[in-house]
């Protein structure tokens, strides 16, 4: 097991080294610089040339590279070009903002979707089933910004009341905070839980009929025994890896739903470091979504092997 | 729209200015536009925070080196120059007091305000104007405004209170520019500190009306009332909170159901969604920005001036303003709506403003194009008003055989095509500070004076904008850049489309906002909130 | 479409025996061939042009004369949606077949070398998966400028990893399999077993792969388009519809409402047959 995690944790380096150098690549490959925003419609190619020594732009790519690298190894992310603030601190507050977001959009849809999906595969066929499986492939279909944009703007005509725009943190006031995040968090939690749903009710009925339970069941066991004693087990394995997956993609993801919202989150953070070229904030953000994704994808991997110690160590 | 509607909706100042032009421009000149800021309020509560809504956010608070409108509509309200522009056109003393100008022209003596404190708590002398000019002026430190300085050959203190500034030829925008979009007066020797640029972002050192509280990113920009302030009795307001709304339909929602009580709409035509909201008042006014179609030289054919006059011919401006912006804007011919009354000639005495489209397929023909041309347009994703008004224009130019592809390009690469002069056929959106010398010559200016972004290298107009620069009798001023703006539209290196009106909502019980026509917040200096 | 081919060998009354034993598989084709008329035959539903402007018929509620409404500049919606359908489902068809391709050919090969290359590749898999789709395709749009084909680059690249893996894990249990042991002990060359053997087997599962993801690919494709980085307009496009129509949502909802619901009930078709595909597929 250490040896294998050794190996996993060594790989996880090299992919996130690989990763820093692609984004590098790519952010410098997109037209334009942080100094040409600065100046805005003005061409001073002497202040042009004092802003781009000013950012170390004038330095060869492979120096400004290697120098964000042996900060970001001691623990510098930099300052951001535009904003003037560590990137760390930037970073750690939008993190908290998607952080909060994703994990409620979680809970809500396992809340939602996982007793659904159990419900329909108890009910393979029948009625019940049906509609939970219409629910289900409608959730899945309908574009995540749209039912965003439906429910606020609906919402907010039908009652009068529409989420509070400047962000209030739940430490700050949780009461201010839910009002804030209710309509985001359902809004992806639609999605989450029609795929909690499918992916359970899938899983169950495949459960089923395996030749162990199948057998539990031609010894007289009812099919509520047999779920809680030996189906329920087989399924949470995959569900909990099927989770981890979405998890990360909420994480770099929710760009859109942050901005129609205005939440002070990591993909908005990361969107407008795009637009205004600012290297910085663009680097350290998606290194942070890169290493986050590879965390979450070993501490799956560990919770796999600790729940079912079948699952071979290599 | 009935007019009942109108008279509950909007402002005074506003129903008037949709009855013309000249009634709105008489009014913002003289009666209003003299007070610094705007009207002082009479009956005025202290106290109360304001929230307003943005859709743009600043992408940072220094006024030297960031030139977004989105930063300088803000950093207003914290830093100040020596001169205040008002809409109308003049350059009131702000933190000076006055001004004696040498008869050659070339050196002002200015006098410096008294009891101005910085919101660090040091008192302000002309040491630090000084300073802070000479710091903005000098290329080498990278700020866009440097360039408007450049006639500049000193600047020094002469005492405390007193500034002596030479100019190596008479301009007679030098108060103009020292106004309040680039640079401002701080404290002497502040960018000595590596880490005074960035710092600018969590504390501001100027000595306005209100002082940075928090800025965070994405989220909101907040400024504080200055308790030490030096104008008396203002401002009203505690706080302001500058709420980031990336997404319109949020902002209308969020304006409509009370979460802001004020936003600046950027598409005026969004007036339609709110205008029968209870509670909320549309305020309209005239601006000093342009919707433009320029022509850069050197993507042929456009460096045939027949081609240009010809597809200026075929663009019919009133109709893309309708499509754009819902026709909330003037039509202009070659001078923003706001100025046109104090510099602008009458549309109707220049070339090439109505369409002719047998004029212009003429011109095509003698420029051996008579089955027209492919051209493309580029867009700047995130500016609306650039698609509604790019399918019209298509189709406008589809009548004179000219096949129109649209290329939606990035802000930062079409300011980097505008910077290195590529910008082709395009859409501009940009705005002036108002006088003519800043207006025009950086933009048209042959190379090396100006930076002539479209490629022009037209002699006769350059030697105009020499001429304009450094007149200073007012009338001779009006008639030099009269003759300029006749050449501009006889060889078309921009089509000046049209201003959209400035269009402010706000809740009923925010009072005296007075809207600059620059777009900046200059009016919530001098706004309260009614309990 | 690809259920339609797989269906159809075994004859046309048994495809209506199945048709009625699985109702849902009969509801998704019916859109889906509803769908594929409307790609082919815009002008079958409306008289009117996607991109006619008519400025001083804009935003316009839907009426009988304007099914789904106009648009700011007085083109009619409803028209745009149907012209749109063709465009914005060719970019993702393109786009998948695209990722197909080349992430089913390096997974093959990933996974019969293995070795060196196969480490390579994974490890370049790994890094393509771990960005947000989103970001990653705005960075895409961001360095080749904003385009048809651009986007359909981009989706591409964010797709090619799935594609990847599948038939990577594919190769790998067929190379082990007893007969390709066999064809190598009785001489076949390496590149033959490729061939003959593995692509074979693999082709399958990526076909799989491409009806799954086609309504997520939709769903990336037309969030690409609502942040404006999609097709340039004129030209209609789902997404782009959306994003043109968002501002004008308190005003003018039926320009937000109408193309955000036929992206909807696309995807829910598509679903519909790929559900049916895949419990046959689970079944062999």
């Amino acid at each position: 097991m250490a040896v294998y995690l050794i190996k996993r944790l060594a790989a996880s380096v090299l992919t996130a080294l690989l990763a820093s150098i692609v984004v590098f690549l790519m952010m410098r490959s997109v037209p334009g610089d942080v100094v040409g925003q600065m100046l805005g419609q003005t061409s001073d190619p002497v202040a042009t040339q004092a802003l781009r020594e000013f950012f170390g732009l004038d330095q060869p790519a492979w120096r400004q590279y290697l120098g964000w690298l042996s900060r970001v190894v001691s623990g510098d992310l930099g300052t951001s070009w535009t904003r003037g603030q560590p990137v760390g601190g930037l970073i750690g507050s939008a993190l908290l903002v998607t952080l909060q977001l994703s994990v409620a959009t979680l809970v809500l849809a396992t809340a939602i979707g996982v007793p659904l999906g159990v419900v329909a595969a108890m009910n393979e066929g029948k009625l019940v089933d049906r509609a939970i499986q219409s629910f289900t492939l409608l959730g899945l279909a309908a574009p995540v910004f749209w039912v965003g944009l439906m429910l606020l703007v609906g919402i907010s005509t039908a009652t009068g009341w529409s989420p509070p725009l400047l962000y209030v943190s739940p430490a700050q006031s949780l009461r201010e905070n839910l009002s804030i995040m209710a309509l985001p968090i359902v809004s992806l939690a639609v999605l989450q839980a029609a795929a909690y749903s499918q992916f359970v009710r899938q899983s169950v009925v495949s459960a089923f009929s395996d030749d162990y339970v199948r057998t539990a069941v031609a010894k007289g066991m009812t099919r509520n025994v047999v779920f809680f004693r030996h189906v329920l087990r087989n399924v949470a394995i995959p569900l909990v890896t099927f989770m981890g997956l979405i998890l990360v993609q909420i994480l770099g993801g929710a760009v859109i739903i942050e901005s129609l919202f205005s939440l002070p989150g990591l993909g908005r953070l990361m969107l407008s470091a795009i637009e205004t070229r600012d290297y910085p904030v663009l680097q350290g953000a998606l290194l942070i979504v890169v290493v986050l994704a590879m965390a979450v994808n070993l501490g799956v991997d560990m919770l796999y092997r600790v729940i079912d110690p079948r699952v071979q160590v290599g | 729209m009935t007019l009942p509607t109108l008279l509950n909706h909007l402002d005074r100042r506003a129903l008037l200015a949709l009855g013309g032009m000249a009634v709105a421009a008489a009014l913002v000149g003289p009666a209003l536009a003299d007070d610094l800021y705007g009207p002082k309020a009479t009956g005025a509560r202290s106290g109360g925070t304001l929230n307003v809504g943005l859709l743009l956010e600043a992408p940072g608070l220094d006024p030297f080196h960031q030139g977004a409108e989105a930063r300088i509509r803000i950093t207003v309200l914290m830093y100040q120059g020596l001169f205040y522009e008002t809409s109308g056109g003049k350059a009131l003393p702000l933190l000076a007091e006055g001004y004696d100008l040498s008869p050659d022209g070339l050196t002002y003596t200015i006098r410096i305000r008294k009891g101005v404190k910085f919101h660090t708590g040091g008192a302000m002398t002309a040491k630090d104007v000084a300073y802070s000019y000479n710091y903005i002026r000098d290329s080498k430190n990278g700020s866009p405004g440097a360039g408007d300085f450049g006639l500049i050959s000193a600047i020094e203190a002469t005492d405390d209170h007193t500034i002596k500034m030479t100019l190596s030829s008479p301009n007679a925008a030098i108060l103009m520019t020292m106004g309040n979009k680039y640079g401002a007066v701080v404290p002497t020797g502040y960018f000595d500190a590596p880490d005074a640029k960035t710092r600018l972002n969590q504390v501001s050192v100027g000595t306005g009306p209100f002082k940075l509280a928090e800025f965070k990113p994405n989220s909101n920009v907040t400024l504080d009332k200055n308790a030490d302030y030096w104008e008396p009795g203002v401002p009203y307001l505690d706080r302001i909170n500058f709420v980031s709304v990336p997404s319109g339909a949020s902002l209308l929602v969020g304006l409509r159901n009370g979460r802001i009580d004020m936003a600046p709409l950027t598409r005026p035509q969004d007036i339609r969604q709110v205008e029968n909201v209870r509670g909320l008042v549309v305020g309209r006014t005239p601006s000093f920005n342009q919707k433009a179609i320029d022509l850069g030289s050197e993507l042929k054919p456009l460096d045939d001036e027949r081609v240009r006059r010809a597809i200026s011919l075929a663009v019919d401006k009133d109709e893309i303003m309708r499509a754009s912006v819902g026709g909330y804007g003037v039509v202009i011919g070659t001078m923003v709506a706001s100025m046109q009354e104090a510099w602008g000639v009458p549309i109707d005495k220049l070339p090439n403003q109505k369409v002719d489209i047998a004029a212009a397929k003429k011109l095509l023909a003698d420029a051996g194009h008579p089955n027209g041309f492919d051209l493309t347009l580029t867009t700047i994703i995130g500016y609306d008003w650039m698609d509604a008004a790019a399918v019209t224009l298509r189709e406008q130019l589809a009548k004179i055989g000219v096949r129109l592809a649209i290329q939606r390009v990035e802000i930062g690469v079409w300011i980097r095509n505008f910077q290195s002069k590529q910008m082709g056929f395009t859409f501009n959106d940009w705005a002036t500070v108002p006088d003519p010398n800043l207006l025009f010559y950086r933009h048209f200016r042959s190379m090396p004076q100006g930076a002539d972004f479209r490629n022009w290298k037209n002699e006769a107009a350059s030697k105009l904008l020499d001429e304009g620069r450094t007149e200073s009798d007012p009338a001779k001023r009006k008639d030099i850049y009269g003759r300029f703006q006749q050449i501009m539209a006889e060889s078309v290196p921009t089509i000046m489309l049209f201003s959209a009106d400035h269009v402010t909502v706000r809740a009923e019980k925010v009072r005296n906002y007075d809207q600059h026509a620059t777009g900046w917040f200059y009016g919530l200096a001098r706004t309260w909130i009614a309990s | 479409m690809t259920a339609v081919e797989t269906v159809s060998p075994r004859g046309g009354s048994a495809l209506l025996r199945r048709l009625r034993r699985e109702p849902d598989l009969a509801v998704g084709l019916a859109i889906t061939a509803f769908i594929a008329v409307v790609v082919l035959f815009p002008g079958l539903f409306t008289g009117y042009s996607p991109l006619a402007i008519n400025v001083d018929k804009s935003l316009e509620g839907p009426s009988a004369l304007h099914l789904f409404g106009t648009d700011d500049v007085g083109r009619d919606v409803f028209a745009r949606i149907v012209y749109g359908a063709r465009i914005t489902l060719l970019v993702c068809a393109g786009a998948l077949a695209a990722a197909a391709v080349i992430g089913g050919a390096l997974g093959i090969v990933s996974g019969f070398l293995g070795g060196r290359i196969d480490m390579l590749l994974g490890r370049l898999t790994d890094v393509v998966l771990s960005f947000p789709p989103i970001i990653l395709g705005i960075m895409v749009t961001g360095i080749l400028g904003p385009s048809t084909t651009n986007l359909a680059l981009a989706l591409t690249v964010v797709y090619v990893p799935s594609f990847y893996r599948i038939a990577r894990s594919g190769a790998i249990s067929e190379t082990g399999r007893t007969y390709v042991e066999a064809a190598r002990s009785s001489g076949l060359g390496e590149g033959r077993i490729l061939v003959n053997h593995v692509t074979r087997n693999v082709v399958p599962l990526v076909l799989m792969q491409c009806v799954v993801l086609f309504p997520l690919v939709l769903q990336i494709q037309s969030a690409l388009g609502f942040l404006g980085l999609g097709v340039q307009p004129p030209t209609p496009d789902w997404g782009s519809i959306l994003q043109q129509g968002k501002d004008y949502i308190l005003f003018a909802p039926w320009m937000s409402a109408f193309p955000g619901l036929a992206i909807l009930i696309t995807a829910l078709a598509f679903m519909l047959v790929s559900r049916a595909v895949q419990r046959r597929f689970d079944r062999r």
